[in-house]
């Protein structure tokens, strides 16, 4: 496959934009590199120099006879994995791979990719099933679970509005956890049989950041240290933000009894 | 019955996650069983040792062996299994008990709490780089 000036940066910018998804679906550091350059040679590159953090992929691909081309692309990601879409973007580059794409046709399956996430209804679905499940396997009682998963209900809408707004991942936690440690306390006050400890357990599991820091650590495992080390600093902090919350709810409903 | 019960709600709670992450349906039961296996694993290794430490760190290889293994038979990234199957091992309890002891007040029992969650995440991690060292050995350039 041979490109023009402007195909070869067309592709590029395909390249980057599949590099993009990856991220912001949840994929690790190194296989976002991997992929890219993988895709590269693919395309006919003789040379694929990729260089993935969290924040930017760099990429310059050289073509025989050409002078190489090169760009950057900043990628904001929400910390909300998406395995539904991380699993199309495996699929879609292992065929190319095989056999690539012409560019027309990437850009629109990187479009289709691009317009479908995971359903809402399942994030809902199973944030109540894990919430009510954790509840019990922690210790707790069947009542316990219901109310469990009742919050968790409230845990996702609360995350469904506050993405549309311009608050970043700390404060989601911080606000989430303040408001479910609140009305869990407000809830235990009232029905004496119920176990808050185990309950708000339950939603907590939901609000961990268990993702981030088990990619943090792969990450610094694998040689991307630098990545490693900044999304070990975010989940702790996400960490913190979430015991911030819950240690001020509880306070307040320590005050009130 | 305590064992059962454990062992269903770690199948049921990596099961949501599952679903919560966007894994899809054809993959949800190895996933949900993935969960399932490391918390049992995890209480054999209790039952026989009764070290936090060790058990969680077994429990925490066998995760990630089983997701890279059945990853590679179903041909999907191994992401999508691993995170389910080692969220049971997440300290969420002793998380939570560190930040109530500390709001009440008996630091004692908080720090007591925080170190046995730093403990479990530690071992979380380094069952994690076992896995990826034996999967490095294994790739050949």
């Amino acid at each position: 496959m041979t490109f023009t000036k402007s195909e070869q940066s067309d592709l590029l910018d395909c390249l980057l934009r599949l590099g993009d998804l990856l991220l912001d679906a949840g994929a690790e550091i190194s296989r976002a590199e991997d992929t890219l350059s993988r895709m590269g040679a693919a395309y006919g590159a003789m040379r694929t120099d990729v260089f993935v953090i969290t924040s930017m992929i760099s990429m310059t691909m050289e073509f025989p006879n050409c002078e190489a081309v090169t760009e950057t692309r900043r990628i904001r990601s929400d910390g909300q994995p998406d395995f539904y879409r991380l699993e199309k973007l495996n699929h879609l580059s292992r065929s190319c791979c095989a056999a690539p794409l012409p560019l027309q046709e990437l850009h629109e399956a990187l479009d289709g990719i691009a317009a479908g996430k995971k359903p809402f209804s399942a994030k809902l679905i199973g944030s109540v099933l894990a919430a009510g499940a954790f509840a019990v396997f922690f210790g707790g009682t069947v009542p316990d679970a219901l109310v469990s998963a009742v919050f968790a209900v409230a845990i996702c809408l609360l995350q469904e509005r506050l993405s549309r707004t311009d608050v970043k991942p700390v404060g989601e936690n911080l606000i989430i956890s303040l408001l479910i440690g609140l009305g869990v306390g407000i809830v235990t006050a009232l029905v004496g049989s119920l176990h808050m400890d185990m309950i708000l357990i339950g939603d907590i599991m939901l609000l961990i950041p268990g993702l981030a820091m088990t990619n943090a650590v792969r990450n610094m495992l694998v040689g991307n240290t630098i990545s490693g080390v900044v999304r070990l600093a975010e989940s702790l902090m996400w960490a913190a933000a979430l015991a911030g919350g819950i240690m001020v709810a509880l306070t307040i409903v320590n005050y009130l009894h | 019955m305590s064992i059962l019960i454990q062992l269903l709600t770690a199948f049921l709670g990596s099961l949501g996650f599952a679903l919560l992450f966007g894994v899809r349906k054809r993959h949800l039961l190895p996933a949900a069983l993935g969960g399932m296996l490391s918390w049992g694993v995890y209480l054999a290794m209790d039952l026989w040792l009764g070290m936090n430490f060790l058990s969680c760190l077994a429990a925490s290889v066998f995760a990630v062996g089983y997701a890279e293994l059945m990853a590679r038979v179903r041909k999907i990234p191994a992401l999508l299994l691993t995170v389910p199957a080692i969220i049971p091992l997440v300290p969420g309890a002793t998380l939570y008990y560190a930040m109530s002891e500390a709001v009440h007040g008996d630091l004692a029992q908080a720090r007591a709490f925080g170190s046995q969650t730093l403990v479990s995440a530690l071992a979380i991690a380094g069952g994690i780089s076992f896995a990826i060292v034996f999967r490095e050995l294994q790739t050949k350039r």
